[in-house]
């Protein structure tokens, strides 16, 4: 059975820290061509939009999750929304929570959006809410 | 408060992506959908070929306003559409997106922009938007 709205509310266990470090960060920034002196030297700050690469991450509990039948190549991301409240710094240990807060099912697209908490010392730095489109393989539809 | 005014434009920005740039933010971000480097795998969910990933565009559209007020800690928030995706083309060239900012809305210490995003003739990103602290 496909994800439907029965899965608005599934929560998934945080997955191990991630740790922010200078080296990512600058290859961050390099990738999005972003020059900012605030991205490298002793004391870098991340891009915001760096908090996506660890809330990424927790997606795959998404794509693990059996039951929902997701597959990452047939999805793509059609909305992204940060709420930032503190930049991510180098040895930032991260904790990323994500739970289902919406599913809409619309012949074989699935319309998933999922929020995750990313958290310093219990602390949330950032809030990135996704919406994920879902392209049902034909032969698996329900029809 | 004055030295922000609402229909301000911020400085054009425009930033190339080719096949190169868009297998670095792979790397970078370790978001390894097939669809960024794969035609085979793009064509399968119905893209002409391989695409940027969303995220590039938003976070590489994010410079426009950090650029104009310095310290990217002053962000507060940051919201995009993907509406239409970025097709890179296995060129030297690749192709450019162009984006624009202007000021909406000047609010207790925060300022909020609305951005647009365009390649060739698309939009690529819609409803785009983001708040700056300011005090």
């Amino acid at each position: 059975m496909p994800i439907s709205a029965e899965h608005v509310g599934r929560r998934y266990p945080a997955a191990p820290p991630y740790v922010v470090s200078h080296a990512k960060i600058a290859e961050f920034a390099e990738a999005v061509r972003d020059d900012n002196p605030a991205y490298f030297g002793d004391d870098p700050i991340a891009p915001p939009t760096f908090a996506a690469v660890i809330a990424a991450q927790a997606w795959g509990a998404l794509f693990g999750d059996e039951e929902l039948g997701l597959a990452l190549n047939r999805t793509m991301h059609t909305d992204q929304n940060f709420t930032f409240h503190r930049p991510l710094r180098p040895g930032d240990a991260v904790v990323a929570e994500l739970s289902i807060e919406k599913v809409r099912n619309r012949g074989n697209l699935e319309m998933v959006t999922v929020l995750v908490d990313l958290l310093v010392d219990g602390e949330s730095v950032c809030e990135a809410r996704s919406t994920l489109m879902h392209t049902r393989p034909e032969e698996a539809g329900d029809e | 408060m004055s030295e922000y005014a609402v229909g301000t434009e911020l400085p054009e920005l425009r930033v190339r992506v080719t096949r190169s740039a868009v297998v670095r933010y792979s790397g970078a971000s370790t978001d390894f959908n097939e669809i960024h480097f794969s035609d085979r795998h793009a064509q399968a969910i119905g893209l002409p070929g391989v695409v940027a990933h969303g995220m590039w565009t938003m976070g590489a559209g994010l410079k426009i306003v950090t650029d104009w007020i310095g310290d990217p800690a002053k962000v507060a928030s940051y919201f995009v559409r993907f509406t239409r995706p970025v097709v890179v083309p296995d060129t030297d060239e690749g192709v450019e997106v162009v984006y624009t900012a202007k000021i909406t809305e000047v609010n207790d210490g925060i300022v909020k922009l609305g951005i647009t995003a365009t390649c060739g003739d698309d939009a690529v990103l819609g409803a785009a938007r983001a708040e700056v602290r300011v005090d």
